[in-house]
């Protein structure tokens, strides 16, 4: 793992998470929107990994397991309760 | 240390994972339809990712890697399930499919 590449690799992926923020407010539609919402939440997850392979350390990857558990938990809610109006039967 | 072979293989694994990312996102940007977009977004994002989680092999630190697994096989296992309940979400609110001579074999949303 060559240090200067992960440098160049965060900015590519800060510049991917801007475009998929962008592309959030842009869309045109409720379940775009929500699938965009889990895409900035992947996008930020790959920024996180690579951080904790600069740093070295394992906490940031927790921070990612967090991350996937919020943005899984909270597609399916969003999205039950676009289609049903609420999120529990 | 590091053999110099598996920090290459490593490199290899991010530039390749940044490439799928970047392809799905343009995927994502540019496909006219939810049902289109939830393809990109789940499967070619998903697998970006894996690989940028699979580069940390290379610091051979047993906790990173460790939890590199356990969150590429959570993504793994949970991006269908939250791709196939935003679609579900979509279909059931009639949203029209955009792409040219697509079926709806369910017959429940509106016109399409």
């Amino acid at each position: 793992m060559h240090d200067a590449l992960v440098y160049i690799a965060m900015v590519w992926i800060v510049l991917l998470l801007g475009w998929v923020v962008a592309l959030t407010i842009r869309s045109s539609s409720v379940s775009q929107r929500i699938a965009a919402l889990d895409l900035i939440a992947l996008v930020l997850i790959a920024l996180l990994t690579l951080f904790s392979q600069l740093r070295g350390v394992a906490y940031f990857l927790d921070a990612a397991l967090a991350v996937a558990l919020l943005s899984f938990v909270g597609t399916i809610g969003y999205a039950r309760f676009h289609a049903q109006g609420r999120i529990f039967r | 240390m590091t053999p110099s072979w598996l920090a290459w293989a490593a490199d290899a694994l991010v530039v390749g994972g940044l490439l799928v990312l970047t392809l799905g996102v343009v995927g994502f940007a540019r496909m006219p339809d939810v049902y289109n977009k939830l393809h990109a977004a789940s499967k070619t994002v998903v697998f970006g990712v894996a690989a940028l989680l699979l580069a940390s092999v290379a610091t051979l630190d047993v906790a990173l890697v460790a939890r590199a697994v356990l969150v590429a096989t959570f993504l793994v296992l949970t991006a269908p399930v939250s791709a196939h309940a935003v679609a579900r979400a979509a279909y059931e609110r009639g949203e029209p499919a955009r792409t040219a001579r697509s079926v709806d074999e369910g017959g429940a949303a509106g016109d399409g």
